[in-house]
């Protein structure tokens, strides 16, 4: 059904958006902190990056730079909520519409080729494998390391301290945890891993562009729930598991969806493709709960 | 030593809700008292307490814990001497994280916190030991889900994260008045326990005149913002609640007319 290309394809997106997951779970989940700066910090990755690179940086420090500047954006955010007091949301729609004008200043134009250049990938293009399945497995391993040294740090006393602060602030604060500073700990943390995901994603389709983020947080979302319903995120590794194969679910069940002939979806569908998958990821636990629920009645 | 001077603290000041809370209170703590404070709705008790932890900043006065001034400091910045139980059993503790985790939060309070794992071995020992105290089968279940236990064991539990580490001043805000009659009277034994074993300063605000007066070294009845009377020693010893509201009105010329206070 689905060609290998179109496979692969699926799951490298599906890695790069397990990055964004990752960071919209520490926003949303572990800090109860609704964060749309995504929607800006994940181009804002890309523009820094593919800057950097056409520049002649090393791709990897270039990368590391992106972090840095996605980390910058969702401090941003954290402060204007935490010391002006701006309800989240709103601050946080501020720094992604403060966004696109930087993004813009910083590539100087709407977007940056990077076919030519030397990108994170290219070393690993000399390995025996398929073109499409080396970016396949670079970011599987960057995936999967972000994965452990998130699940470590959630498990370290700092960590646990953000997770108080998310769930109970006055009890977090009676503890000594200043609240505000774990917060914008948490969101920076988490927009340097959308920063992180805009860089690969640059580097892997060959072009930073700076309206490539519009909808980021929906995607990123819809991973998020998704794999919770796939994966019941009862401990933090689980949570974390949940993100990444609800990214590559997500991304293989649009690519099943815009590649079967029969459904006759095409590729400007994919926005409503999006928002139905999202809506069916967070009405389906409910009904399978109802649906057991009549069940065991009707057999008791 | 905790010590307290002229607090006063006005809530939606130049709006039509204006409500003094604090006018003028003032309280010294002597190091391993247990005070009871007894007061009715809206004599500003929760208000008191939320001042000494920081919850909310004073309009004016001044607060000393252990010979520092902590008038103007956040409460995370007091926690290091300021521990504290709320009313709600659900507000000490974090119900999706599990036992040992919510301790860990605990034993840390007010010190810097790190990169390091936080559920550490060498803390387990202490941590099976003072929950087997509780005789509530808890040291078994350190891997459970907080919001696994009931409203008195959630309650016995956030007693036990406050005396896990020392402090200068345990904060305790009628933290029975959630719980049914016999919890509240096991959770009420234990926190006698507690700070009898461990020598502690403590701070219960409550709303029932008899428990004011069966525990603790000394009671202090607030009115208004403001401290009424203050007894301890003999002259506390066989006080009966009718000698209580005896005592009030001839303080201030008026009766109590807050059933709860005389029927708790």
């Amino acid at each position: 059904m689905l060609s290998d290309i179109a496979f692969y394809g699926a799951l490298e997106t599906g890695l790069i958006y397990g990055l964004v997951a990752f960071g919209i779970y520490i926003s949303f989940r572990v800090l109860d902190f609704p964060d749309l700066t995504v929607d800006g910090s994940f181009p804002l990755g890309a523009a820094v990056a593919a800057v950097l690179i056409i520049g002649g940086w090393d791709p990897w420090l270039a990368t590391g730079m992106a972090i840095l500047a996605g980390m910058a954006a969702g401090a941003v955010t954290a402060l204007l909520n935490v010391k002006l007091n701006i309800l989240n949301l709103l601050a946080s729609i501020l720094t992604m519409i403060a966004l696109y004008s930087v993004n813009l200043r910083i590539m100087g134009r709407p977007n940056i080729a990077l076919l030519t250049e030397e990108t994170v990938l290219t070393p690993w293009y000399e390995l025996d494998l398929a073109f499409h399945q080396v970016p396949v497995l670079l970011f599987a391993i960057v995936a999967l390391l972000v994965l452990v040294l998130l699940w470590r740090f959630m498990k370290s006393e700092t960590g646990l301290a953000m997770r108080a602060t998310g769930a109970n602030p006055r009890m977090a604060r009676a503890q000594g945890i200043a609240t505000g500073g774990m917060i914008v700990l948490g969101v920076a943390l988490s927009n340097g891993l959308v920063g992180l995901a805009g860089a690969l994603f640059a580097q892997s389709q060959g072009a930073a562009d700076v309206t490539m983020g519009v909808g980021v947080i929906v995607i990123g979302l819809a991973s998020l729930i998704g794999g919770e319903a796939v994966l019941t995120p009862s401990t933090v590794v689980r949570a974390l598991f949940a993100c990444l194969i609800g990214a590559i679910v997500y991304r293989l069940a649009i690519a099943l969806a815009l590649n079967a002939d029969f459904i006759g979806l095409k590729a400007q569908d994919l926005n409503l493709v999006t928002a139905v998958l999202v809506t069916l990821a967070i009405v389906l636990p409910g009904v399978r709960t109802k649906l057991t629920h009549r069940f065991s009645r009707k057999q008791a | 030593m905790i010590s307290a001077t002229d607090l006063k603290l006005t809530f939606g000041k130049g709006t039509p809700l204006e409500n003094p809370a604090l006018q003028g209170m003032s309280l010294t703590v002597n190091q391993g008292e247990f005070v009871t404070v007894i007061g009715s709705n809206g004599a500003g008790k929760s208000t008191f307490l939320n001042a000494l932890a920081g919850e909310v900043l004073v309009d004016s006065g001044k607060i000393v814990v252990d010979n520092q001034d902590v008038t103007r400091l956040p409460t995370h910045k007091r926690a290091n001497s300021v521990a504290r139980v709320f009313q709600d059993p659900l507000a000490g503790t974090c119900e999706n994280l599990s036992i040992e985790e919510n301790l860990a939060l605990a034993i840390k309070r007010g010190q810097r916190r790190g990169l390091t794992s936080a559920v550490k071995k060498q803390y387990m020992e202490k941590f099976s030991d003072s929950l087997s105290s509780l005789n509530l089968g808890l040291e078994n279940r350190l891997g459970d889900k907080m919001g696994l236990l009931s409203g008195g064991q959630r309650q016995a539990v956030s007693l036990l994260m406050a005396s896990l580490t020392p402090s200068s001043i345990l904060l305790l805000d009628e933290h029975t008045a959630a719980l049914d009659p016999k919890t509240a009277r096991f959770v009420l034994e234990l926190t006698e326990h507690i700070i009898a074993s461990q020598r502690l300063t403590a701070l219960m605000v409550t709303h029932s005149m008899k428990q004011a007066l069966e525990v603790g070294s000394r009671t202090v009845m607030l009115h208004q913002g403001e401290v009424v009377f203050d007894i301890a020693g003999k002259d506390r010893d066989g006080l009966e609640v009718k000698d209580l509201l005896g005592l009030f009105e001839k303080q201030r010329g008026l009766t109590v007319d807050d059933d709860s206070l005389l029927l708790g």
